[in-house]
């Protein structure tokens, strides 16, 4: 009896540990590729074909990349805060991967004869528990920046929290005209609310608030200071080396990667109006790529802005711009 | 933020942000517009202009002896004294250096050993990979420079080359064909 019982629940949650087991397999190969599409895109942008050496077209350059980033050297300064030195990499690399318990990719699906959901936890408060938790990630930047007890790292971190928590209020403000809009904070029921005509329609603005707010809030150019290289060395992960650098440098692709599937599961629709040759699925996958190509364009296009540009682009621009999105919505749905 | 007051934008241009759309579309352009880079050493190489001053070599005239006469001007004039030159007297009973020593790890590639040179001897050539894992081995002898290469008559061509590895790594070119003129290609047609 007992057995069978722990059985039938092995088998309840056999699905989610499948799940879990091939979204940390994902995430934590994910930026290998990326790194190779950033940089062929930075390459061709400049007229140049980038990495061609390792692989065709370069296509290994990663791996060695990475096999050399694990070899080397993981250096801590003397005077830094050992403790907390070797926590700041965890806690910074933690919330991304925590966001993905809540991002659905799709519409449930029936595989032998059971009900999956692509999700691991289809929560009522999805999209605050997102913004929740990647609000945590500023901590690993703090941590990081104090702990190595160098000038650099200090100003990075000091630049990248005032900046996080800046465009955290007009990122938040931006979505609740989308959750006007689906009467709801699930993410599911958002991408359901989209099937007549995509958020982008009807929220113009909060898409472009949302999206400012996302590069600053991933600190890509053109808000790039807490690792402006020009005058901060390497901003909070100066003093970094080896395997806790590329743990800060994962963490920071994978924050592109969720900006871009929120800003598909928001404003384009998620997986609603595939074309009749891709699965839902596929069609909410490309659309993401598409965000984080868009992303990388930005990042070798534009220059990076001023500090107080910075502050007043988030406070006096982005800000009203999202509280009067807010009003309109309030408006119109009245 | 500091717009310039010569050139007055109108406020939609500033609205819409112009000035990025615009510098969006030129990196689109050039992310879907051909390589310029040479694929240098592994497929193309640049064989420069004959007028490049690159790896040294010494003449000869007709007899096979060296058309130095061993005075040394080339060593004297030297700026980063790189040249070393032992005269001494041949069968014939010329004069004729004995050692010609040429440090091209100190040489500046100035060209002033060739211009110094009476007997039309020491030349600069196209010849720019001196790359070796070993420093002796940037030290070359009389022999080396007899050997070298000469100016060739075509130059200024990108050419199709392969990477050849050993000591002394060179891309060395393959094929026959003339090459392509990379300055045409980059030159943008506006």
């Amino acid at each position: 009896m007992g057995m069978s019982y722990g059985m039938e629940n092995f088998i309840a949650i056999l699905p989610l540990l499948v799940k879990m087991a091939v979204v940390v397999f994902v995430l934590l190969l994910l930026p290998l590729p990326l790194t190779w599409i950033e940089r062929k895109i930075a390459a061709h942008i400049q007229q140049r074909p980038g990495p061609m050496r390792v692989g065709w077209h370069g296509l290994l350059q990663p791996l060695a990349d990475a096999i050399k980033l694990l070899t080397k050297e993981d250096h801590i300064p003397t005077d830094a805060d050992r403790l907390l030195f070797r926590m700041a990499p965890v806690v910074a690399l933690v919330p991304p991967f925590v966001v993905f318990v809540a991002i659905p990719f799709g519409e449930p699906v029936r595989l032998f004869g059971v009900d999956i959901t692509l999700s691991m936890s289809n929560m009522n408060v999805g999209l605050l528990f997102i913004l929740a938790v990647s609000g945590i990630g500023v901590f690993g930047v703090i941590l990081a920046g104090w702990a190595s007890n160098s000038k650099y790292a200090v100003l990075g971190s000091l630049r990248s929290i005032a900046q996080m928590i800046s465009y955290e209020i007009p990122m938040g403000f931006s979505v609740i005209g989308v959750v006007m809009l689906a009467n709801s904070m699930n993410l599911s029921d958002i991408v359901a609310a989209q099937s007549g005509v995509w958020n982008i329609v009807y929220q113009p603005i909060g898409f472009f608030v949302f999206f400012v707010a996302g590069l600053a809030e991933a600190q890509r150019i053109p808000f790039d200071l807490p690792e402006a290289e020009g005058d901060l060395g390497a901003g909070y992960h100066t003093e970094y080396s080896g395997i806790r650098f590329s743990l800060f440098a994962l963490s920071e692709y994978l924050v592109v990667v969720i900006l871009a599937i929120l800003n598909v599961l928001l404003f384009f629709g998620g997986w609603q109006h595939s074309p009749f040759f891709l699965t839902p699925s596929l069609w909410f996958l490309l659309k993401i790529g598409f965000f984080i190509w868009v992303f990388m364009w930005f990042r070798f296009t534009f220059p990076r802005y001023r500090y107080d540009q910075l502050m007043t682009i988030g406070w006096k621009v982005l800000l009203p711009l999202s509280l009067l999105n807010i009003l309109v919505s309030g408006i119109f749905m009245f | 933020m500091a717009r310039s007051s010569t050139h007055k934008r109108s406020w939609i241009g500033w609205v819409f942000f112009t000035d990025l759309w615009g510098g969006l579309r030129l990196t689109l352009r050039y992310m879907f517009s051909k390589t310029i880079t040479h694929h240098y050493p592994d497929f193309e190489k640049w064989v420069p202009y004959p007028r490049h001053r690159g790896h040294h070599f010494i003449k000869t005239n007709d007899e096979g002896d060296v058309n130095c006469v061993a005075c040394e001007l080339c060593s004297k004039i030297c700026p980063c004294d790189c040249i070393t030159v032992i005269p001494f007297e041949d069968a014939k009973g010329n004069r004729r250096p004995e050692v010609f020593d040429i440090d091209l790890a100190r040489c500046l590639y100035c060209g002033l050993c060739e211009d110094a040179c009476p007997a039309d001897a020491i030349k600069l050539g196209q010849e720019y990979e001196v790359s070796s894992t070993r420093s002796e081995n940037l030290v070359v002898h009389l022999e080396d420079l007899i050997a070298a290469p000469r100016k060739s008559d075509n130059g200024g061509q990108v050419m199709a080359a392969k990477l050849v590895k050993d000591e002394a790594p060179k891309s060395v070119t393959t094929g026959t064909s003339d090459g392509f003129d990379w300055w045409e290609r980059i030159s943008r047609k506006e």
